[in-house]
């Protein structure tokens, strides 16, 4: 495109800088694979290998996770858009779920437990 | 206040108009992840610069978060915590680059730049207030995804400040 100025490519480049920094901050995770869950303030801490269930209390109801076979999801949840439910199962560090309107934040934090099999190496980014 | 200040208002009340109508219209497409957006409603504000006071500027970005915390519901909430300082910071750099580097800058470089101050500052409250140390793991999609649809909105607003014959007469009118 003619119009594009040198200015254009600077501010460009500043945020790709930014944001390929950002990814830096993965880095940090470290120690063994822990849930953690945010809520109102407050944190939880769940050891991904132990199967359990449990439930928090948000502004829209309830929104329970279930933690089985090293991997978590949201079970089930009162908020209209579902997309916590949706999705799905994770288990490996650095992966999250949110649900916004009931305010909880769903993360694995520490090393991966099976980072062999057939998988790329995620901890070399 | 100019003798024009009425059609200077009618001007404000039609660019919010259009956020509005583009709050609705992002509304309607299917999110990914909540924070993922296009950030539709941002076109108006992008294209206004050079055409309003600051004045007239900040009033059209109140009109704009207002609108979109009306048609989303998220005006009594938190979220609109994360709306107004997305969009101040942003409209304040836009602002910025506008008037330090006025045509030697093209509308994408001032959307990415926007886009930019935009997101930083809804990491710092997700920081603050949200998801605390956690916030670093969705920092980097969040910039990611900021900065593709920035320039996404970049290019439509420069191809309606070259393609406009209306844009250049109301350009004309206001200096």
């Amino acid at each position: 495109m003619k119009q594009l100025t040198l200015i254009d490519i600077i501010i460009f480049t500043i945020f790709l800088t930014i944001s390929i920094l950002s990814f830096t901050l993965y880095t940090t995770i470290s120690g063994k694979p822990e849930v953690h869950v945010t809520s109102g303030g407050k944190e939880w801490v769940y050891d991904l290998s132990v199967d359990t269930q449990a439930s928090f209390e948000g502004p829209v109801g309830f929104t329970s996770i279930e933690i089985s076979n090293n991997r978590v999801h949201v079970h089930e949840s009162d908020c209209k858009n579902q997309v916590c439910v949706l999705a799905g199962w994770i288990s490996k560090p650095g992966e999250w779920i949110a649900c916004l309107p009931n305010n909880v934040f769903i993360l694995i934090q520490g090393e991966p437990v099976i980072a062999k099999e057939g998988e790329v190496d995620d901890t070399s980014f | 206040m100019t003798p024009h200040s009425n059609t200077r208002v009618d001007l404000v009340a039609l660019f919010s108009a259009c956020a509005l109508f583009l709050s609705t219209i992002e509304y309607m497409i299917p999110k990914p992840i909540p924070f993922m957006r296009l950030g539709l409603a941002n076109i108006p504000l992008i294209i206004a610069l050079g055409l309003f006071s600051k004045r007239e500027y900040f009033l059209l970005l109140l009109l704009k978060v207002l609108g979109q915390g009306l048609i989303s519901g998220t005006i009594f909430s938190y979220i609109i915590l994360f709306s107004l300082a997305g969009s101040i910071s942003s409209a304040i750099i836009m602002l910025l680059i506008y008037t330090l580097f006025k045509d030697k800058v093209s509308r994408v470089g001032i959307s990415i730049g926007g886009a930019l101050g935009s997101t930083l500052s809804q990491l710092l409250i997700s920081r603050l207030i949200l998801f605390k140390e956690a916030t670093y793991v969705i920092a980097p999609l969040f910039l990611f995804s900021g900065l593709i649809s920035s320039i996404i909105l970049g290019l439509a607003a420069q191809r309606f400040i070259v393609m406009s014959k209306w844009y250049q007469t109301m350009k004309e009118i206001s200096v």
